[in-house]
């Protein structure tokens, strides 16, 4: 009972949390992409904008693993970017689902609460880690702020939080098209193949000034140097910069998804309350969609921050030697694990040093394979996806497979689901290393959410109606 | 008589049944509804109903949230503004 009053400790604060207001009636297609887009371009304003008060942040970025699947950009309004949401939504899941705290989820009481609460938990741990960003000197030390500039810092943040909070319902109460989330997180990623693809800065590499993005500099290369094969070659494999063979690598990766979409196991079934009413229930090659590779690199990025950590404050421990040791690469200020078990948990850089050391790549391809499969044969179980859970949905419609009695649809149910993720998880697995490999835009796991969350925006259009309209999605997440 | 039942029950109707019953069961404790399309789509879904909380219109979370963005421009120019003066 007494873990009960820990939900009713929210209760008084549900009446001050603000709360998007569900739409009277259903939103129209049109008006829901013109939310979306709305949503879109504030998001994308809030991750340019710089915060306020910063003094430098240029050192090594600490979470250089987490903000693609966090959809943070650094030294802007996006700083915590959705971490709180996800972070908290996680933590009050794993914790209802521990029986931890008390919800009785068919009261709509109790499901409102722990709406509050998930709430007011996100905002809680955007404030801490508001905090801790800036006292830990993220910004510039605290005391050359001055303590007017930490707190409004620490305002700034919380505030872009609790904004991106709100959009995110706003989206999923109906009146855009699906979460803010997985809408954040592709945009920030396709934001930054574009950028890469066709930025505008020019930076000096010593032969004259060059242009970062990809085709940029293809067109500028064709155009002033005088030896036009020599122009192509360095367009295509210029290294540290954007070339055009990531660019076309990017492409690659993102056709080879589409395309594996596509797999699926068709189920036969049939209703048994309406005669001639037959379906087929299709169980997707990536049943799981990228929900392995997001829990993989939150993982991964999490044993980085923490052996990072000790290895700043302890450098010559045996024991944190052992879990990674981290130095700059190149000149950049940013830190890389060059040995240690979290050497082996980080991608080759390059093909070429993925060639140099054998070892290194063949325990990372196992790493990422075995994690991603085992990840998703979890995520059916955890999330309500199993085949247990979907023979009883099939079975409170009254659908049966065709052609089996009703008591082994479980059995063959049990027989594809859990193949279809563990291999499915692997294929994605796969996907990401390669797409790491062959150098695509960002990082594989990036390139992987980006076109898995597109892919499932335009299921979600074509499902919500099929008309010309589809096609301005793709404008949209562009 | 088989032919109209079809038409009463459009596809959405039939996978709201669904959420409902999975939260009367109470499990899985996600709102999601797994095999509406096939499979399991990605991301938490956090939030499900309306609570009684503070109402805020959405076109009024746009709007301070523009307000707020736009606050934070003036005061970026505002600090070189004041820079540029105080020189």
């Amino acid at each position: 009972m007494s873990s009960f009053r820990f939900l009713q400790l929210v209760k008084p604060f549900q009446q001050i949390l603000p709360e998007v207001s569900a739409p009277e009636r259903k939103v129209p297609f049109n008006q829901k992409v013109a939310w979306t887009a709305v949503t879109l371009l504030i998001f994308l304003v809030c991750s340019q904008v710089p915060l306020y008060g910063i003094v430098s942040s240029d050192s090594s970025d600490p979470l250089y693993w987490m903000r693609v699947i966090l959809a943070s950009n650094r030294g802007t309004l996006m700083e915590l970017g959705i971490s709180p949401i996800v972070t908290s939504g996680m933590i009050m899941q794993l914790l209802a689902g521990a029986n931890l705290i008390d919800v009785d989820f068919s009261l709509k009481e109790d499901r409102a609460l722990f709406g509050a609460a998930q709430k007011l938990f996100a905002l809680i741990i955007s404030l801490g880690q508001a905090t801790v960003y800036v006292l830990t000197g993220l910004y510039g030390q605290p005391s050359d702020l001055g303590a007017g500039v930490c707190l409004l810092l620490v305002v700034q943040l919380v505030a872009a939080a609790l904004i991106v909070i709100l959009l995110d319902e706003l989206l999923q109460k109906g009146y855009g098209l699906g979460s803010g989330i997985s809408l954040f997180i592709a945009t920030n990623i396709c934001e930054s193949i574009v950028w890469k693809a066709f930025s505008p800065t020019t930076i000096n590499t010593g032969r004259g000034p060059e242009f970062e993005g990809a085709l940029l500099a293809l067109v500028h290369l064709l155009f002033t140097w005088n030896d036009k094969t020599r122009a192509l070659k360095e367009a295509f494999y210029r290294d540290r910069l954007p070339n055009v063979s990531n660019l076309l690598a990017t492409l690659a990766i993102f056709a080879a998804v589409i395309y594996l979409q596509g797999f699926r196991i068709e189920i036969p079934v049939k209703s048994n309350r309406f005669r001639g009413q037959r379906g087929t229930y299709p169980v997707k090659l990536f049943y799981t969609s990228n929900m392995p590779i997001m829990l993989e690199s939150a993982l991964s990025s999490n044993v980085f921050i923490i052996s990072q950590m000790l290895y700043n404050r302890f450098p010559d421990n045996l024991f944190v030697k052992l879990i990674g040791v981290w130095e700059p690469l190149e000149e950049s200020p940013q830190l890389f694990a060059t040995s240690g078990i979290a050497y082996y948990m980080s991608p080759p850089h390059t093909l070429h040093a993925a060639l140099v050391d054998p070892i290194h790549t063949i325990i990372y391809v196992t790493f990422m394979l075995s994690v991603c499969a085992i990840f998703s044969k979890t995520w059916i179980e955890v999330s309500g996806s199993g085949p247990r859970e979907v023979a009883k949905q099939l079975k409170d419609q009254q659908m049966v497979m065709a052609g089996h009695r009703e008591g082994s649809m479980y059995k063959e149910l049990k027989r594809v689901i859990p193949t279809a993720a563990a291999f499915g998880g692997a294929t994605i697995g796969a996907l990401s290393v390669i797409a790491d490999l062959i150098g695509a835009f960002g990082s594989g796991t990036g390139i992987l959410l980006a076109t898995t969350i597109i892919y499932s925006y335009f299921e979600i259009s074509s499902r919500e109606n099929l008309s010309p309209e589809m096609a301005s999605m793709g404008d949209l997440m562009g | 008589m088989s032919s109209t039942p079809r038409s009463d029950r459009p596809h959405g109707a039939a996978i709201r049944r669904r959420t409902d019953k999975n939260s009367q069961v109470g499990k899985p404790n996600s709102a999601r509804a797994a095999g509406a399309g096939g499979s399991s789509s990605t991301m938490l879904k956090l939030y499900t109903d309306d609570s009684p909380g503070l109402k805020v219109d959405p076109f009024v979370i746009v709007v301070l949230s523009l307000a707020f963005i736009a606050s934070i421009f003036f005061l970026h120019i505002s600090a070189k503004v004041i820079k540029a003066f105080t020189k």
